[in-house]
């Protein structure tokens, strides 16, 4: 019975967040917020806990441009069904249109 | 041609995944599930009003935020080669058909779902009270 538990959890979540643990990584959520911090829990609905979180700013006018302000959040858990992409950050950067010559 | 498992048959193909916010995400799908949600590697995040782009080595999207996904043709071309597949899914369903009904009928017969297999021969083989006082008082709660 465990053991078919076990199973049915793996096919339930594609996503280790268990190798991103106490890394930093980014979190965009439904409603255009977007923050990073350090994963420090999460479970199998995607709610995640995040340590010294910084929320990205968004243009007041077009609250799809992000700007480069940040704001300091600290501590905070993050609600699985608004949660929508999930990456680490390192490795993550901005670069120049790559599909400019295709 | 169902799209969750064309989907299935596209992992380990570049993509691209637009999301309902108009970003989009072009990369190898790595895996998916049954909820569309996709993990993507190599990936390329182009903004809302495409003009500027960031590079992310693996992201996970849920499924919920897609608007869709650009699926390259071979893959399509993969899909119609597997062999007999429209068959292997009938086969599927037909044995998940027949496994409920026979499920279905023990538990309507024996008014129990065949939970403990011991208990019962046991009690078959020394008093029956048990299960006499057992059913009726099931079915009452029902």
């Amino acid at each position: 019975m465990a053991e078919k538990h076990q199973d049915k959890k793996k096919k339930e979540t594609i996503l280790d967040l268990g190798k991103y643990l106490d890394k930093k990584i980014r979190v965009k959520f439904s409603g255009g917020r977007e923050v990073s911090g350090v994963l420090k829990g999460f479970d199998p609905l995607l709610n995640i806990v995040l340590d010294s979180t910084i929320e990205y700013m968004r243009d007041m006018d077009d609250p799809y441009k992000m700007t480069n302000e940040t704001r300091a959040l600290g501590l905070v858990v993050c609600r699985g069904t608004s949660v929508i992409l999930i990456s680490p950050q390192d490795g993550m950067e901005e670069i120049q249109n790559p599909f400019a010559n295709a | 041609m169902l799209p969750l498992s064309l989907l299935k048959t596209a992992i380990n193909h570049p993509m691209l995944v637009e999301l309902k916010n108009g970003e989009t995400y072009n990369g190898h799908l790595a895996s998916c599930d049954a909820w569309m949600n996709v993990y993507l590697t190599q990936v390329i995040c182009t903004s809302r009003d495409g003009d500027r782009f960031w590079k992310i080595p693996e992201c996970y999207i849920r499924g919920s935020t897609i608007k869709y996904l650009r699926i390259p043709d071979e893959v399509v071309e993969n899909y119609k080669d597997e062999p007999s597949r429209g068959q292997q899914i009938r086969k599927d369903q037909m044995r998940r058909g027949a496994g409920s009904g026979q499920r279905g009928g023990r538990g309507g017969q024996s008014n129990r779902g065949g939970r403990q297999p011991s208990n019962l021969s046991s009690n078959v083989g020394g008093s029956t009270n048990s299960i006499g006082g057992a059913r009726p008082a099931k079915q009452q709660r029902r």
